[in-house]
This record gives C-alpha cells, sequence and structure tokens, in this order.
C-alpha cells in the first residue's frame, strides 16, 4: 500500500521527558534520527506556547523535507504528542508519480483521529491504577541525570495499541 | 424551614378562612401528601456515585496495598478481605433499610437476593447464580460486567496474574454481611477476566447457619 504512512509516533511528558517513542517501518533502526528530529519539534511546541493561547491540535509543526512532515498534539496536562507522517509511504521507490499527490493529499484532520486515539490510549493508560505517572517525571535538579533516569512507558497494551495506531493509520481512515 | 416560612406569610392574605387555626389547618391538609412523598424518597432513594469515582478510588486502594506490602499479593488478598468483611458488617444494616426484604427461607434465596438486590443496589449489576452443588450449600456468582475492574492491568511482574484477586474485598463483603444475618459462609474467587479467564466467578458455600446465642438468663 503507498500513500502517506505514519513514521514515528513520540509521546513526551510536561518537562519533555520521553515516554515513549515507537519507530515504524522502514525507519525502525533511525533512532537517533527520530529523537533528534522530535527534539527540534519540541522547541516548535515551546515557541507556539508563547505566541498564543493554543488549542490542543497544534497541526503541521513543521515539514522537515519534502518526505517528512511533523504534527503535534497538546494535552491539557502537559503531555505532547507528535506524529512524524512519512508522505511517500512505502513505495516510494517505485511509485513516483503518486509522491505529488500524495504531498497535496494530507490534510491536518487527515491526522486527527491518530491524535484522538493516541490520547484515548494514553487516558486508559492512566487510567490503570497500577500505572503510576510518578514513576516517568523527572526528579527537579541535576535535569541531565534525571532525565535519563526516568523510565519510558512499558506497559505492554498501551505499547499494542501506539503499534497499532501507527501501523494502520492512512488518511480518511477512523481508528 | 421554608415550608413554614410560606404558611406564616400566606395566613393574613387568605380571606376565605375565619380563624387561624383553620388556615394553618388546611395548609397542612394541601402540604400533607407532598411532605410525606418528600420524606418518602428520602429513605428509599438510592444515592448514586460516579462509577469511575469508585472504580478510580478502588484501584488505588488495592495498587497502594500492593505497594505497601512489597507485592506480596497473599496478604494483599487477606487484607482486601478484611476490609470487606469490616465493610460487609456494616452495608448489610444499610441493605436491609434500603431494600425492606424479610428473612430469606433457605440458602438459594439468599443467593439470588444478592445477587439480584444486594449488588444490583450497591454496585448496580447483577452477576449470574449457578453451579449449585447438590445439597444447596455452594453456587458461583459469574460476573459479566464488574465495576471494580474496569481500566485495571494487572501489574506485569510475572505473579499478579496468579496471586493477587483484585476484587477480593467482594469476598469479605459477603462474608462480613452474612455473618451478620447468622450465616457463616467461605467465599473466594476462582477466576477473573483480569487474570485472562473467560469469566469472573466467585465461589460461596455456607459453612453453617449461627444458632442465637442467647445471654444466659438470670433468674
Amino acid at each position: 500500500m503507498s500513500g502517506p504512512k505514519i513514521a514515528c509516533i513520540g509521546v513526551i511528558g510536561k518537562a519533555d521527558n520521553p515516554l515513549h517513542i515507537s519507530l515504524f517501518p522502514p525507519y525502525s533502526d533511525s533512532t537517533i534520527e527520530f529523537s533528534f528530529l522530535l527534539n527540534s519539534c519540541l522547541d516548535i511546541f515551546d515557541i507556539r506556547c508563547k505566541q498564543t493561547s493554543i488549542d490542543q491540535d497544534l497541526g503541521l509543526l513543521h515539514a522537515i523535507d519534502e518526505r517528512l512532515a511533523a504534527y503535534g498534539w497538546l494535552t491539557t496536562t502537559g503531555v505532547k504528542l507528535l506524529i512524524i507522517v512519512d508522505l511517500f509511504g512505502q513505495e516510494e521507490a517505485s511509485a513516483g508519480k503518486q509522491a505529488g499527490a500524495a504531498i497535496n493529499g494530507l490534510r491536518d484532520s487527515d491526522v486527527k483521529p491518530a491524535f484522538r486515539a493516541l490520547q484515548s490510549a494514553y487516558i486508559q493508560l492512566l487510567q490503570n491504577p497500577f500505572y503510576s505517572p510518578d514513576d516517568h517525571v523527572p526528579i527537579p535538579g541535576n535535569t541531565a541525570s534525571s532525565l535519563s533516569a526516568c523510565q519510558p512507558i512499558s506497559n505492554l497494551k498501551f505499547v499494542a495499541d501506539v503499534k497499532r495506531i501507527g501501523d494502520s493509520w492512512a488518511p480518511g481512515s477512523s481508528l | 424551614m421554608a415550608l413554614e416560612q410560606n404558611m406564616e406569610v400566606s395566613k393574613p392574605q387568605c380571606p376565605s378562612t375565619g380563624t387561624k387555626k383553620r388556615l394553618s389547618l388546611r395548609y397542612i391538609f394541601v402540604l400533607e401528601p407532598e411532605l410525606i412523598g418528600f420524606i418518602h424518597m428520602r429513605r428509599t432513594r438510592v444515592d448514586k456515585v460516579n462509577a469511575e469515582l469508585v472504580t478510580l478510588t478502588y484501584g488505588t486502594i488495592v495498587a497502594q496495598l500492593c505497594q505497601d506490602y512489597d507485592s506480596n499479593y497473599q496478604d494483599v488478598n487477606k487484607q482486601l478481605d478484611k476490609m470487606g468483611y469490616n465493610i460487609g458488617m456494616r452495608l448489610i444494616e444499610d441493605f436491609l433499610a434500603k431494600s425492606g426484604v424479610g428473612r430469606c427461607a433457605n440458602f438459594r434465596e439468599t443467593a439470588d437476593m444478592i445477587a439480584k438486590v444486594g449488588f444490583k443496589i450497591f454496585l448496580n449489576v447483577t452477576p449470574t447464580v449457578t453451579n449449585w452443588t447438590s445439597d444447596n450449600t455452594q453456587f458461583s456468582l459469574i460476573f459479566e460486567d464488574n465495576p471494580l475492574a474496569d481500566f485495571v492491568e494487572l501489574p506485569d511482574d510475572g505473579r499478579a496474574q496468579d496471586e493477587l484477586w483484585f476484587s477480593n474485598i467482594l469476598c469479605g463483603v459477603l462474608r462480613g454481611s452474612l455473618e451478620m444475618v447468622q450465616m457463616q459462609i467461605e467465599a473466594h474467587f476462582v477466576s477473573d477476566v483480569l487474570r485472562g479467564d473467560d469469566t469472573t466467578e466467585m465461589r460461596v458455600s455456607l459453612v453453617r447457619y449461627i444458632e442465637d446465642e442467647m445471654p444466659p438468663e438470670e433468674e
């Protein structure tokens, strides 16, 4: 299947600590590249927050290159959801002519269902009494060491949900 | 208070009645049915709280117990049962007042009462009563829907799935409340959807009827 596809989903905590990052093929191994991209997106979050009173849905944060575009969503509790979309999809090598259409075709509203599904997955995680959000908040103080000390989300159901969303999303589909 | 004030105000304005006494009598007649209805409603109304509040509160209690007992789930089960027992001993009074039911003739009737009235009033679910033994002393309650366990996933430490009975407080509640009405029972969970089982099933068995022990009369 060609067409836009999710390349990366990031869930970032209030203190800009990564809670969960999922990469999807063909980017499964580009960990460093994508954590760099996510980091740069956080700066855009900061700028947007200062500029205006913003909605939950931040829409397109920036188009990184002709292939990748980053979309953002900010929950009321300060958790940031990031989705990086690969506009070409997997068949970019063979489908050169489709690429143009794909770039034009993606609207902010296409990504919205993915964010909604992602947010409800996160809410479900929070409602589980055995999940303790405090374990995932860095201790204030020495930021460098505490950031690395705070753990990513290890809940299997949440990780599976994120994977499902990333795998099954396509523009116009409902999740 | 509000009603009384109304009466006071209306008294001088009513031209058709003679004495003060008759006026107030009339008002009492008018108001009384409403008042009775109001009081009646107050007595029988089942106060409701948000189900998620209950679910999340109970979940937090269990999670906290697990933490306090260092994930010794046997102890957590025991503690939940004890908490339930204490709740049940008090809850039975509330149950009898709200439901207004009389004494059950046999244990089968008791089981139906627990499932169809008790759980309905307090948790708004109706578990199925099934799997009776031939001597009518043991039955199972199957919970299709357990409001206590919504949202819950047992901790993924390899032991909780086998050891923790998340809703064990319910066993204690039954034990406590039935003890207050002269029935000694034993209750435990045998399966739980949280553990990956198909159903949530609680096994309840009657141990004995407790005879009323009268204090020795002094003659």
